[in-house]
């Protein structure tokens, strides 16, 4: 496993896939679509990070699954949101505008400070 | 999170495994297939969708391999995998399994047995309370103070009266087996019994668990019985009632007295039956002062040395030289009880453990031969496994797995082995090597083994791992493709682990041949009796049914009535048989003869009591004078017969029938000189005084070794001498019946133990060094068969490359040999100690080992050298 930045990913990942659970039940592939859309194709997650995550998230009682037919007659596993899974979500969501706020006023202070002193 | 259900799903799915990989699997189909029709839809065509869908999961398996991480399951997966895989793989190649399995099982098993031998006999403290305070006490001479020999009981009771140093002090008669016969039913059976000093069991500081010890007011041959944990259980089923019942023993009732604690052993003997009280009273009689039989052990007082409680002897020793004539010289000597017990054996098994480290030592250096042969064939498909993903890390893993396998199924065959080899060991050694029959597995040897052949395993078994694992895929295959080699460096160094282990071989080679050749010596050592084809047993008779008479004219009787069955010449008796050691040496004393009367005339002398044709049977001729005949019995003046060393030394120049000798409390007359007789296997000679059983019966219950001499068949024989005894008395026990060159060759026993090791671990030796030559001359044959099909179709014919094969091997051979030697020469004090009558560097055997050691190594190199030119030189080229 790689070094912070990967755990960061691999949790920036989790939040979103408990983001898109928690619209609608959803398999594999469609969680990967759904990303992908929500995020105007700037994540593409990849069947290599986003399987293991799924079983990560469900080893920790975030997620249970079933087997479903779907719209167009595949047999897949169906991802679903527990009620530990909910909360979670509201746990990283609290977490994350937190950390995307100051990450953004770090982020504007920085260029207001050389705005100042280039002018 | 909770860890519950984290617990719970990781369990779950180590459970349903194989579900969970089909649903994988399921689901990573569906994910792909999803994406190919969506690419189809955007207009791309089925197959260039289906590839794209491909390259977008990227790698199936890599992504299986993260979920499996992801269940947090996976190096357990894996491992049992790898197991599963390495068990595979090993089957695919049973040979080299075999080979390596059996390497690894003989290296543990002998190890750990041999280890805990030596574990048992010599570094095991005795089984008593502070052993270090135990000491033997030996009769020693005021000029010869090396010698260890009987002390008298008129010593015995000063020492245990006067001895400040010594804490307890007991005396023990073990220098002839006593026993007794006990019916139980309509079945006689002998039991043994050990005479034994009141304190006996102070010194040992075990007490009875039932009952009392013995008292010091019974040292008079007093009817009791101290019996043995076992006996208890088998006589009085173990009824706590037993003490204070009576047991006939011999006819003759004893009070038990008490019963010992189940697994007490006696210190000096083995397997005692019961303890009776040592007759003490002849210690009160001054005329007993040089007589010697009792073997003694003392605990020295607290914080008492041993140098210190020898100064005290010593200086008492002094006075009561004094105080008996008889015994001017006699001195004592201590000795630590354990040292004495396993004295000589300690060499033995000294070298033992030489033996087994030398062929751990081969095993560590096969299984590396082993392994790195494996490890360099495996090369390419490590190269081809790393070029297709599979991860580094992995591989070596795998490696590791396969050699931990390897490992385990050597250990648990290592521990059958073990087991086999140790229940050998006891059965051979039972006898000649004290403390044995104490042994057991011991759990830490084996530990200890297991873990140094496990880590041989996987040391020589990663180092090929490693090496696959840094070298590039690409180098690998390519090289392989064109069958060239990494192997110069390589291949030098299994040829120098070849030389080691031929090395190795030759200096157990070596060890056995000389062994062989001391056993050889020893039997060619003129003993002065012929013991083939002589049968021997004990007949011991019950004092309640026989009183002296009766003893004279029965031992008489059974000699004249064995004498009369088909085959046999002669038969006769005598207390000790010749050549199984030293037996009641008394004083004996010139009374006539130029010698008489002055400082000179006194010797100690080897007593037997004989009856029958004894010297007829056992082959002693007559020098002078005659045999004892049947007018010599109680009622004639006592008579001796001398052998040759005793005539000269007391009479010397002048005819010694005739004259008279004081021996034995008596005064007797020479009747006949025969030569000395060997006082053990190695041919020792002694000074021999026979007295006649008819004449002598009242002395004390002599019992008397039968010797039959047959024209047939030993073993046949027994059984006819059986029956005759029978009709003579059928209450008597034919005890400890065997051929009496086999009884004389228990003399030799460890010795023989110590060869038949030494010759298996040789044997194993040079299996192993045959086998690693074999290894690295069939893998160089592998590796130049297209350099001998180059040379065979430039016209080198088949025999120049056999030759040059077969000489590899012998060169390697050679060094071997010649390492070996320098290590046989290193260790030739070790061995000078075993071997007997031929010099430890004994050129014969020496250049007989290098002779067979070449003739193994041309064997194992014939066979690679034959494959060498059986194959076309077509074949090799294309």
């Amino acid at each position: 496993m790689a070094g912070e930045s990967g755990e960061l990913l691999q949790g920036t990942l989790e939040m979103m896939v408990l983001k898109t659970l928690s619209l609608e039940p959803m398999h594999g592939w469609g969680i990967a679509q759904r990303i992908q859309q929500m995020s105007r194709d700037v994540f593409l997650v990849s069947q290599g990070s986003l399987y293991p995550a799924l079983i990560r998230m469900k080893r920790r009682g975030w997620l249970s699954t079933s087997w479903r037919v779907t719209a167009n007659g595949r047999r897949a596993r169906y991802y679903e949101l527990t009620a530990a899974g909910r909360k979670q979500l509201g746990v990283e969501q609290a977490s994350w505008q937190r950390t995307s706020a100051a990450v953004d006023w770090v982020m504007t202070a920085r260029l207001a400070l050389d705005g100042g002193h280039g002018t | 999170m909770s860890v519950l259900s984290d617990l719970i799903e990781r369990v779950r799915s180590v459970i349903f495994r194989g579900r969970d990989e089909r649903e994988l699997a399921d689901e990573l189909r569906f994910h792909t297939e999803m994406d190919a029709e969506q690419l189809q839809q955007g207009g791309i065509g089925a197959s260039e969708a289906h590839r794209r869908s491909q390259l977008m999961l990227g790698g199936v398996e890599r992504v299986k391999e993260d979920v499996r991480d992801a269940r947090g399951t996976r190096l357990f997966h894996d491992t049992g995998r790898d197991f599963g895989f390495a068990a595979r793989t090993l089957k695919r190649n049973p040979g080299f399994a075999l080979v390596a399995i059996l390497t690894l099982a003989v290296g543990i098993g002998g190890t750990t047995a041999v280890y805990s031998a030596v574990d048992a006999v010599l570094l095991q403290p005795l089984p008593y309370q502070q052993p270090g305070q135990l000491v033997r006490l030996y009769y020693s001479e005021a000029r010869r103070k090396e010698e260890r020999g009987f002390v008298t009981p008129v010593h015995f009771l000063d020492y245990r009266e006067r001895m400040a140093s010594l804490e307890s002090i007991a005396a023990l008669g073990t220098y002839s087996e006593t026993g007794a016969d006990i019916s139980t039913g309509g079945d006689v059976r002998r039991i043994r019994l050990l005479g034994v000093s009141a304190d006996y069991f102070d010194v040992v500081r075990v007490q009875p668990r039932l009952g009392r010890a013995l008292q010091r007011d019974e040292e008079n041959a007093a009817p009791t019985v101290i019996i043995s944990h076992g006996l208890w259980q088998d006589r009085f089923g173990g009824d706590p009632a037993a003490v204070g019942k009576t047991l006939t023993m011999s006819g003759r009732p004893h009070t038990v007295a008490g019963v010992m604690p189940n697994g007490f052993v006696d210190p000096l003997v083995g397997a005692v039956d019961g303890w009776v009280p040592m007759d003490l009273s002849p210690g009160r009689d001054v005329s007993n002062a040089d007589n010697h039989y009792l073997s003694v052990i003392a605990r020295l007082r607290q914080g008492v040395t041993i140098a210190r409680a020898q100064d005290e002897l010593d200086r008492l020793s002094v006075r009561l030289g004094e105080q008996y004539p008889d015994a001017r010289l006699a001195r004592a000597r201590l000795d630590p009880l354990k040292e004495d017990i396993v004295g000589s054996s300690s060499k033995s098994l000294q070298l033992m453990l030489g033996a087994v480290a030398l062929v751990l030592v081969l095993i560590c250096v096969n299984m590396a031969n082993l392994l790195l042969v494996r490890g360099s064939d495996r090369a390419r498909e490590f190269a081809l496994r790393s070029a297709l993903g599979a991860e580094r890390r992995r591989l070596v893993r795998q490696t590791l797995i396969e050699s931990l396998t390897l490992a385990l199924a050597g250990d648990l065959a290592g521990i059958i082995v073990a087991r086999v080899a140790m229940a050998a060991i006891v059965a051979i050694g039972a006898g000649s090597i004290p403390r044995l029959s104490s042994l057991t597995l011991e759990p830490r040897l084996l530990v200890f083994s297991l873990v140094v052949a496990s880590l041989s395993a996987l040391g020589f078994g990663l180092a090929p791992a490693l090496r696959a694992a840094k070298t590039q895929p690409g180098d690998v295959l390519r090289e392989h493709s064109r069958s060239a080699t990494s192997g110069g460096v390589q291949m030098r160094l299994r040829q120098w682990l070849v030389v080691s282990q031929v090395a190795l071989a030759f200096v157990l080679l070596v060890g056995a041949g000389l062994l062989i050749a001391s056993l050889r010596h020893i039997r060619q050592t003129p003993l002065g009796v012929k013991p083939q084809g002589v049968l021997t047993f004990e007949l011991h008779l019950p004092d309640a049914r026989y009183d002296s008479t009766a003893r004279a004219r029965f031992y008489e009787d059974v000699a004249e009535r064995l004498g009369t069955l088909r085959g046999v010449t002669a038969a006769g008796g005598i207390t000790k048989l010749p050549a199984t050691g030293d037996y009641n040496i008394w004083g004996t004393r010139a009374q006539t003869g130029p010698l008489a009367g002055t400082e000179r005339s006194g010797m100690a002398a080897q007593q037997r009591v004989i009856s029958g044709k004894y010297f007829e049977v056992v082959g002693i001729p007559l020098i002078d004078g005659r045999f004892f005949d049947e007018h010599d019995d109680v009622a004639a003046p006592p008579r001796v017969i001398v052998s040759r060393s005793v005539a000269e030394r007391l009479f010397p120049g002048v005819r010694a029938v005739g004259q008279t000798v004081r021996t034995g409390g008596g005064t007797k007359e020479i009747i006949g000189v025969v030569p000395d007789v060997a006082l053990d296997a190695q041919g020792h000679m002694g000074p021999h005084v026979y007295h006649a059983h008819r004449q002598f019966a009242a002395d004390r219950n002599w019992a008397l070794s039968q010797v039959v001499r047959t024209t047939g068949s030993v073993e046949a024989l027994q059984a006819d001498a059986r029956r005759a005894i029978a009709q003579l008395d059928p209450q008597l026990v034919m005890f400890k019946p065997m051929a009496l060159d086999e009884a004389i060759g228990q003399g030799e026993a460890q010795r023989v133990f110590t060869l038949r090791l030494l010759t298996t671990f040789a044997g194993v030796a040079l299996a192993l060094a045959a086998l690693g030559l074999f290894g690295v001359l069939s893998y160089s044959v592998r590796l130049r068969s297209r350099e001998f099909g180059i040379r065979m179709a430039l016209g080198a014919d088949r025999g120049s490359i056999r030759g040059m094969v077969l000489r590899e091997g012998l060169v390697v051979t050679a060094i071997g040999t010649g390492i070996g030697l320098l290590g046989a020469v290193g260790l030739s004090q070790l061995m000078a100690s075993m071997v007997f009558g031929i010099d430890p560097l004994d050129p014969t055997v020496m250049v007989g080992a290098a002779v067979f050691m070449g003739l193994v190594s041309t064997l194992a190199a014939y066979l690679p050298a034959y494959r060498a030119t059986s194959v076309e030189p077509s074949s090799v080229l294309q």
